[in-house]
């Protein structure tokens, strides 16, 4: 056991919860108590056991640490290679604390198929685990995809009236583009072998490779399509308000949380140092489109009548920060970039679960229909409004440390008006997210059926407060999370700027036509 | 040259071991069928062991050819035999329980499957093209009969007919190309087709052509699908199971075995473009047909037409590397579309009647293990990660790929993402619609249970354990001489 814990460490994070699932299905169906309280405990046990990865993983190393590799189909070099940079260790910590809190929040709150319910949490976070630690191609691919299935039915089994269409839309829009992604994985291990006469999907090796310049831009848009209808970058974001509003609560922290989180570190793990060149030279779209999304997803937000679809689209807003960040390619913007997609799970998670729990108590998420709720149910008001402010950027609490880093990051850049327009949307979020406060907790109290609304609950409020705390320590020491990311991102710069160096020495005839 | 099929050796006998022992047990069945009907409940079984023994006999039997190089124990036919066997157990573990719900459970059935079996495995063994005509007639005599099986259902009887007639018209391709083949070549061995010259005759590519239309038949291969969807639906669900699988294994195995030894020196690309045409139309076709399918069977078939155009690249692809894809492939086809079959078949209470897939309305909460089952299968034939369809759209899509057939993957990747709308519906169906007042599936049977267990089983260790197959398949493949890597 201890050997498993000290070697395996890794894996045992990302399989517990896939055993936990296999122990449910042994269960009765009808035992739903004991479905839910085991898919708790499981994931709380998981988390615990992710702590130490946070303790033994040397702050400052660059590098993947607490590697594991073992052939998987040896015949084509295909190997379970798993490690973590920072990147990936923030993710994962994320994912783990969200998948707890999202459960705890069900224990009250789904009656049906609850055995059903627990699986596929479980499933999908064994799915998300493994696609944040995955170091081999193929084995990404396998995780990422697996995610899908949970996904759809927590969508369209728990989901809102519209769950049938929302489910399927989320199901083929994602799936598009991975299996593009899907061909040209294989086009690079296959240009792998032919060069090398070896072959493998090893991340490390795969680095190696070189291309010319046409080949190298569509096997990036492959990847990139992939990558960006998961973020998703505009245009690109339909299949989000739809999934987010429809999605069961705890669907839609895990969603909005950790899933479209994996958009952006696809991109900044394979997409990127893959393929250095197109990346950079498609850096400026993805910058305009990010900007594009900051404004449009904060001006749609402003229109919103529903609570949950009004925080879903300021998440298309907050992710172009995101991708403006990484398309600045300073380390500051892409640490910045990383930094607000953990803040933007906490704070998007926050809010997502107290529209939750003021919806499981009046049934709409309407705005119309709250107002001057603030002296009704305190407590709740409270957390939400810090919610608000982590997610509008309030010195003190993690967002202002992730927003204020990006513009700072993209400033240095050689794109200084991105940052303008990104301050924009910054102002922005605090029009629409503090009017959505005015209208649900402040405005006169006019409906009778207001005045007798429940305050949170202990549980629902051990899961807000959770978020809460973590929100208050990395704005006080976002330190303690920027040290582990900034290795990682040099390193992901270095490689680049190597890799591009490389190609310039090379000077493909391919590439030298695209310079000019 | 005429001595050979009198003298008969003993190593002669023990490679047909395998085909006496299925013909044996099914005669055996139809005896007791007749002097001992009261023994009907042990039918199933004897028709296992019947298997269970030619397997046996298969494995053991020394490899080489054997009747003047007429007949294969290689290991890649010994790889098609485990995978046909394979394929017919799930048909006779589902066809029990199914025979007994209708009250149909005679002899006969366990026969003809044994006997159609058996021709199977005569058209994957035979290196003579008259062994495997034999074959291809006697898996289809037999089916044809098995289509019209229930014979006061109209569908049943109107299954049979149109098997019947499109197939004796298919068959009359396959041995016109024969004949073809032999005219030009002087002999009927396949070995004897690749003497140089041969490939530029006009009579050995309008032989192939023909064969290809034949065995497309077979394989339900667009544009040669049209009976598929209609005789599924009024074919008994367990018969229709290894209809849709094995069989459609065996033509691929053949049309690669004559390919290979006509082109040795790889696939002239006139020919590679009307395959790959063949593949793209087959994979559009019967991906955007099933879109509108409500009945459960025809789904299906449609689905298998894809699938087949999915197959067909391979055959586009061609070599070593292809035909190890395409047995990887047609072992996951095997647990994924058998075990859909053996789903669909525990799940409808009433067998002669049409089979809609809005019947399966909530079956996720009213059959929680067939509906388990199915939408494992309905992801694994969708290609979804971790399942045995997965694993075998990787090799192939990578075979593709590795010849340069960029356009005829992408083309396959596309028509994946189609097909994703038609398998989510029947998931969407099982898993989010409320059950039908009344409308309760039948119970369970322990044999049914056992078949889809099997499967289920098959699609994840295949999908997440591939490596010990893959390795397995290309030696097998290694054993036909074809040109390519």
């Amino acid at each position: 056991m201890d050997a498993l814990l000290r070697d395996h460490l890794v894996s045992v994070v990302v399989f517990l919860p896939l055993a936990g699932a296999a122990l449910l299905l042994l269960l009765p169906r009808s035992a739903a108590g004991a479905a839910r309280n085991i898919a708790f405990g499981v994931s709380v046990l998981d988390l615990v056991a992710s702590l130490p990865l946070w303790t033994r993983f040397l702050v400052g190393e660059p590098g993947f640490q607490l590697r594991e590799k073992v052939d998987w189909i040896p015949q084509l070099g295909i190997g379970y290679s798993v490690g973590l940079d920072g990147i990936s260790l923030l993710l994962v910590m994320l994912t783990t604390v969200l998948t707890p809190v999202s459960l705890l929040f069900s224990l009250t709150h789904v009656e049906k198929e609850v055995r059903g319910y627990s699986v596929a949490f479980l499933v999908l976070e064994t799915g998300m685990l493994g696609s944040l630690v995955a170091l081999d191609l193929a084995l990404f691919y396998v995780f990422w995809e697996v995610m899908l299935v949970p996904m759809y039915f927590i969508i369209g089994i728990w989901g809102g009236p519209r769950r049938i269409y929302a489910s399927m839309k989320f199901f083929l829009f994602t799936m598009s583009g991975s299996l593009l992604m899907f061909l040209a994985i294989l086009f690079v291990a296959i240009r792998h072998h032919a060069a090398t006469g070896a072959w493998s999907f090893a991340l490390e090796d795969l680095l190696g490779m070189t291309f010319t310049g046409r080949v190298e831009t569509w096997l990036f848009l492959a990847f990139a399509l992939a990558f960006a209808i998961k973020v998703p970058v505009f245009p690109l974001h339909t299949w989000l308000p739809d999934a987010h509003t429809e999605a069961p609560t705890a669907g839609s922290i895990i969603l909005a949380g950790v899933m479209l989180k994996l958009g952006a570190y696809g991109y900044l793990r394979f997409a990127l140092p893959l393929f250095p060149d197109a990346a950079m030279r498609f850096a400026p779209w993805l910058g305009v489109l990010g900007v594009i999304g900051v404004i449009y997803g904060a001006m749609v937000a402003y229109a919103q009548h529903d609570m949950k679809r009004l925080v879903a689209y300021s998440s298309v807003s907050h992710l172009g920060l995101v991708v403006i960040g990484i398309g600045a390619f300073t380390t500051m913007s892409l640490s910045g970039s990383i930094l607000q997609m953990i803040n933007h799970g906490l704070s998007t998670g926050a809010l997502f679960l107290l529209v939750g729990v003021l919806y499981e108590r009046r049934h709409t998420r309407e705005l119309d229909a709250y107002g001057g709720i603030a002296a009704v149910v305190p407590v709740t008001t409270a957390l939400f409004l810090i919610a608000t402010l982590s997610s509008i950027g309030l010195p003190g609490l993690n967002g202002f440390v992730g927003e204020f880093t990006i513009l700072l990051g993209t400033w240095l850049s050689p794109h200084r008006w991105w940052s303008g327009a990104a301050a924009t949307g910054v102002i922005l979020s605090a029009i629409y997210m503090l009017t959505l406060v005015q209208r649900v907790f402040w405005n006169p109290l006019v409906h009778d059926e207001n005045k007798k609304l429940t305050d949170i609950r202990p549980s629902e409020f051990i899961a807000a407060a959770t978020l809460v705390v973590l929100m208050v320590w990395i704005g006080v020491r976002p330190n303690d999370v920027l040290d582990r990311i900034r290795p990682a991102v040099e390193s992901l710069q270095k490689s680049v700027a190597a890799r591009q160096v490389a190609l310039r020495q090379i000077a493909r005839p391919g590439i030298a036509e695209v310079r000019r | 040259m005429t001595g050979t099929f009198v003298s008969f050796t003993r190593a002669d006998l023990a490679a047909i071991a395998p085909e006496i022992a299925l013909v044996a047990a099914g005669c055996l069945i139809l005896l007791l069928e007749a002097f001992a009907p009261r023994l009907r409940r042990w039918f199933a079984t004897v028709a296992l062991a019947g298997v269970a023994a030619s397997l046996w006999f298969l494995v053991q039997a020394p490899t080489g050819t054997t009747f003047g190089g007429r007949y294969d124990t290689s290991s890649l036919t010994v790889l098609m035999g485990l995978f046909l066997g394979a394929t017919a157990v799930v048909a006779i573990l589902v066809a029990k329980p199914y025979l007994e719900r209708t009250g149909e459970e005679r002899g006969e059935f366990y026969a003809l499957l044994l006997w159609g079996h058996t021709g199977v495995m005569l058209m994957t063994r035979g290196l003579d093209l008259l062994i495997v005509f034999i074959g291809l007639e006697t898996l289809s005599l037999s089916f044809y009969v098995l289509a019209g099986f229930f014979r006061r259902v109209s569908a049943s009887s109107e299954a049979g007919l149109k098997y019947f007639l499109t197939g004796a018209f298919g068959s009359a391709f396959t041995l016109y190309g024969i004949a073809l083949l032999f005219g030009a070549s002087g002999g009927t061995r396949i070995e004897e087709l690749s003497r140089p010259g041969l490939a530029d005759s006009t009579a050995v590519t309008f032989g192939l052509l023909l064969l290809l239309v034949g065995f497309g038949f077979k394989m339900s291969l667009a544009p040669f699908h049209a009976w598929a969807p209609d005789v599924y639906q009024g074919m008994p669900t367990p018969a229709v199971a290894y209809l849709s699988v094995a069989p459609k294994g065996a033509s691929v195995l053949v049309l690669f075995r004559v390919f290979g030894a006509v082109f040795e020196h790889g696939m002239p690309d006139r020919f590679r473009t009307a395959v790959a045409a063949l593949a793209i139309f087959s994979m559009t076709l019967g991906n955007v047909v099933a879109l509108a399918q409500r009945d459960a069977k025809r789904l299906l078939a449609y689905s298998g037409i894809a699938q087949m155009g999915y197959v067909t690249i391979a055959l586009a692809v061609f070599g070593r590397d292809a035909l190890a894809a395409v047995l990887v492939y047609f072992f996951a086809y095997l647990v994924s579309n058998a075990g859909a079959f053996a789903a669909v078949s525990a799940l409808y209470r009433d067998e002669t009647k049409p089979h809609p897939v809005g019947l399966l309305s909530g079956a996720g909460r009213t059959a929680p293990f067939p509906a388990a089952v199915l939408a494992l299968c309905l992801f694994s034939l969708a290609g979804i990660p971790a399942t045995a369809g997965f694993i075998g759209k990787f090799f192939l899509f990578k075979a593709a790929l590795e010849q340069g057939l960029y356009a005829l993957a992408l083309i396959g990747v596309l028509n994946s993402l189609v097909s994703i709308g038609y398998y989510l519906k029947v998931v969407y169906i099982l898993y989010m619609r409320e059950p039908i007042e009344g409308e309760v599936p039948p119970p369970l049977a322990p044999s049914d249970r056992l078949a889809l267990a099997l499967c289920a089983a098959g699609i994840l260790i295949l999908g997440i354990f591939p490596a010990s197959l893959w390795a397995i398949a290309r030696q097998a493949a290694a054993t036909l001489p074809l040109a390519g890597p």
